[in-house]
């Protein structure tokens, strides 16, 4: 039998029992998982039910639930909402505008792949906090983009585009457009030639073969994205802070001003960041249930 | 297909411009004379030469790449293993565990970064290069056990049952069918491990002593005062190094098919 | 797999070349090239936590260089990330700068060490104006660092009439153009005394009469910004705004004249940043040397260059320049009126839940 260690034979769709190798190996994970994810979130869930100390930090006399009914708050349910909204549309724009660039990618050939790959991700390894104040340069009214609008004639008057929400959403598809194209690109990559090949030889034009075939054999890179852009979308607080001019307050500036501001409540950003966690947890755990029955895994 | 893809070319070059922009804005202002990053008055190398002095941001340019470089080497052995291990066997708590890898990259950076730290002291580990790559790969590895799944869902087992035909070991058929065939895979996983490494604030914050500051934390330290163009002179330098790797290799690979 | 090898072998290389040329934490190696010692330290090692662009890094180098003793220098960004870090206990600090409202809750935690004066030769120097003060009247354990107002900038350009108010900022005809700082402490603060009430009298019957007046002003303001205020200032994208003194000064020096700095009228925020020896911290005689090596005059009007806010040093104030001291924002003329911030314990949640409330009505 050649079956060693690496259970080689399986066929798709059928997975071995782990046994006592399997759960050998799977332990560094586990042990990872335990230590440096469940602990601290376990920390964080126990001080959102902590008192807040007088310098920040937590007391450790009594439990309560009042951070919870402070998260419960329209003031700050308000903000919660326009977060989704803002993440949404970013994910949106993201998707739209990532998933051709991801398809020309993953389909070129491998030396263009390569480099084109290389282009998307070099930006992104400048400063962050430099790339979003150069936006500032650009978007400002005596900046790049106005003056360019002015010179063509296009406009007479510059336009305002910094500090207003427009400018928020454009640095948060900035910021989050290769944590989309990326996994759509390893969805594409694996696509069978043959496949789109036989879809149009049985009379798809292009763009039904594109719709009907290609896009739904992707789509674990598409929620792969998805989700890669819209649930860290939720907690950012830079972006909005410089190209908002501070007036896009989203989740996360509420729970970073607990914490790092003014507000020297932690156990209420504990609170936030559990209410969040929590939801995305369980909203995560049936989405992946799913496309884990649909891969035969489960 | 031609015209769907030669409109995709045209938008992947309008996207590529759009990333680019804000590149090419701050190259072009670290050059510019004055400190202000706002309008230019002229020409000089002046802040190259001021990087080259300044000793605390060489230092954190090189911790950011030892942090970047551990980071992205965990990351992609817990992650492809994670991910291989998670497709090749039925675990009963396989949802479960994948969530709680998951998890990391839901919470708020401000608060995984305190509760790390809480969890640092209570074990007892000194904030230094350890800690850091350790908060890293947290939130790192899940990318690239995310990709590799993502690949693995379409592996074709007759794949490996060909080479195990050919007289493979397991051992040699994994290596040299299952990892060329995941690499793609493993390739833009560590691509975006690296990038969130390098450019990781909130979370090194906490989890980072002086001597281990990164670039992220001195550049943040500098934004009261006004992020002088030596800053831009780094990040320029940075890409320009990145590029002429590329541009090496590339003409390497060439002599050499 | 060549491609990927010689991919390596480039990483590899450049990152030789750039721990190369990053250099060793060498005692004596500063930027300006003093006179370097080239033996090991000798003073030991001392864990300074400061404000992040507060403390110049050739004080830093030169002190190293003088006394041997290695400073690592962490940074934030606020008193509460100072406060997170240092109770967290993971670091041993031997020196901080906390503002004085945290001076005030410290000492209350009893998380400072008094001062040893007799190690402070140079304590002199800070003029008697800065004793007395609710926060730490003796300087028993803080040593001011750096003084400075919250006031109001404006563009004369744009603005024609001198605006002395916060009621003459905050008017419809401003709309759009006013930047203040992202601090709800000191937004509310501002509300209140141009209530006539105290700043730091954030009863919630104070903070419901502030409510109305933060739901007239917070609509008319385009940025919040409390790192880098005067950005927006100079980008021309506001014309009026209220910020630090520094910031303040930076305009007036950088902003090609147009910019004036004047206090309110209804009472400005006096802030006085101090150094402060926190418990627990292992190395004394090392924060005491650079506490004292701060206060000399020559160092400190170096502090002053780069950071323009009021300096408590009445020695330094003497070595300043013409233009330094004529400076309106950095030595505000006649006696305006100031009040610092007291510690308000809990209410500081309820004053940062009425901003973040105020803020999100008015904004997008």
């Amino acid at each position: 039998m050649r079956q060693g260690a690496t259970g080689f034979t399986a066929a798709a769709g059928t997975q071995r029992a782990p046994g006592r190798v399997g759960t050998l190996l799977l332990a560094p994970l586990v042990a990872w998982a335990l230590l440096f994810v469940v602990a601290p979130a376990a920390i964080m869930l126990v001080y959102s039910f902590l008192e807040r100390g007088t310098l920040g930090g937590v007391l450790w006399e009594r439990a309560t639930l009042e951070n919870y009914a402070g998260v419960g708050n329209p003031v700050y349910l308000r903000i919660v909402l326009r977060s989704i909204l803002y993440a949404g549309i970013t994910t949106a724009l993201c998707l739209a505008a990532g998933y051709p660039v991801a398809y020309l990618i993953g389909r070129a050939n491998l030396r263009y792949r390569n480099l084109l790959l290389m282009a998307v991700m070099i930006p992104f390894w400048t400063s962050f906090l430099i790339r979003t104040y150069a936006w500032v340069t650009i978007l400002k009214s005596q900046g790049f983009l106005n003056s360019s609008l002015l010179a063509l004639g296009l406009i007479d008057q510059p336009f305002e585009m910094l500090y207003t929400p427009g400018a928020v959403i454009v640095g948060l598809v900035y910021t989050f457009l290769p944590f989309m194209i990326l996994p759509i690109f390893t969805s594409v990559e694996k696509l069978d030639g043959a496949l789109i090949e036989a879809a149009l030889d049985l009379g798809a034009g292009p763009l039904r073969a594109f719709s009907r075939v290609i896009v739904p054999l992707t789509s674990p890179g598409i929620s792969a994205g998805v989700l890669l852009v819209f649930v860290p979308a939720l907690g950012i607080y830079a972006v909005n802070d410089i190209l908002g001019g501070g007036r896009v307050d989203m989740i996360g500036n509420i729970i970073e001003n607990q914490i790092k501001g003014n507000a020297r409540n932690w156990p209420f950003g504990a609170a936030l960041g559990t209410a969040l966690l929590f939801s995305f947890a369980v909203a995560y755990y049936y989405v992946n249930r799913r496309q884990r029955v649909a891969e035969g895994r489960a | 297909m031609s015209w769907i893809t030669r409109l995709f070319a045209g938008w992947t070059g309008l996207v590529l411009l759009f990333f680019y922009l804000p590149i090419a804005i701050l190259i072009l202002f670290s050059f510019n004379e004055s400190r202000l990053n706002i309008q230019w008055t002229g020409f000089t190398l002046d802040w190259y030469v001021k990087l080259w002095r300044d000793h605390v941001l060489m230092r954190a340019v090189k911790n950011s790449l030892i942090v970047a470089t551990c980071a992205t080497v965990v990351s992609v052995v817990l992650g492809t293993a994670g991910a291989w291990l998670l497709h090749r066997y039925r675990y009963r708590a396989a949802g479960l565990l994948e969530t709680l890898v998951f998890l990391p990259m839901i919470v708020p950076e401000v608060i995984l970064g305190v509760s790390l730290l809480i969890l640092f002291v209570q074990i007892g580990l000194q904030l230094g290069y350890t800690t850091i790559v350790i908060s890293h790969v947290t939130f790192c590895f899940p990318f690239v056990m995310a990709a590799v799944q993502a690949r693995l869902a379409g592996l074709d087992p007759s794949l490996e049952e060909a080479a195990l035909d050919l007289g493979a070991t397991p051992l040699q058929a994994f290596f040299k069918v299952l990892v060329p065939y995941l690499m793609p895979a493993i390739v833009s996983g560590a691509l975006m491990a690296f990038t969130l490494s390098l450019d990781d604030l909130i979370v090194t914050y906490f989890t980072a002593s002086a001597r281990t500051a990164t670039l992220p934390l001195v550049i943040f330290g500098k934004v009261k005062k006004g992020l002088d163009p030596s800053l831009n002179a780094i990040s320029t330098v940075l890409i320009g190094v990145t590029v002429l790797a590329l541009f090496v290799t590339e003409a390497l690979r060439k002599r050499n098919s | 797999m060549r491609r990927f090898e010689w991919m390596r072998w480039m990483a590899v290389a450049a990152f030789a070349a750039l721990a190369a040329c990053g250099g060793e934490e060498k005692p004596a190696a500063p930027a300006e090239g003093a006179a370097s010692p080239a033996e090991p330290p000798a003073g030991g090692e001392l864990n300074l936590f400061a404000w992040s662009e507060y403390l110049p890094q050739g004080v830093i180098d030169e002190f190293t260089a003088e006394s041997g003793i290695v400073v690592n220098y962490e940074q934030y960004a606020s008193n509460e990330e100072m406060l997170a870090k240092l109770t967290s206990g993971a670091v041993a600090y031997d020196l901080v700068q906390p503002s004085e409202y945290t001076v005030e809750a410290m000492v209350k935690e009893g998380l400072l060490l008094p001062l040893d004066k007799t190690k402070l030769l140079n304590l002199k120097n800070i003029g008697q104006e800065y004793y007395g003060r609710a926060h730490d009247p003796e300087l028993t354990y803080s040593v001011p660092y750096m003084q400075g107002t919250v006031g109001i900038v404006a563009n004369t350009e744009k603005i024609k009439q001198p605006v002395t108010s916060y009621a003459e900022v905050f008017q419809a005809k401003h709309e759009g153009r006013i930047v203040v700082l992202d601090d709800s402490r000191e937004v509310v603060g501002w509300a209140l005394a141009s209530l006539g009430l105290d700043a730091n009298d954030v009863t919630p019957e104070n903070l419901e009469k502030a409510k109305p007046v933060l739901a007239k002003w917070l609509p008319l303001v385009k940025v919040y910004d409390s790192d880098s205020p005067k950005t927006a200032l100079l980008n021309g994208d506001v014309d009026l705004g209220v910020v630090w003194s520094g910031e303040g000064a930076i305009l007036i020096n950088e902003g090609g004249g147009k910019f004036s700095y004047t206090l309110p009228s209804d009472g400005a925020h006096m802030f006085i940043d101090s150094l402060a020896i926190p418990k627990g911290a292992q190395n004394l005689a090392a924060a005491h040397q650079f506490i004292d090596y701060l206060l000399r005059p020559e160092v400190s009007v170096k502090i002053s260059a780069d950071f323009p806010y009021t300096n408590p040093n009445v020695e330094a104030r003497k070595l300043l320049s013409e233009a330094e001291r004529a400076n309106a924002a950095s030595y505000p003329p006649g006696s305006p009126k100031l009040t610092t911030f007291k510690d308000l314990g809990a209410a500081a949640a309820d004053v940062d839940k009425l901003f973040t409330d105020m803020k999100a009505q008015s904004g997008s």
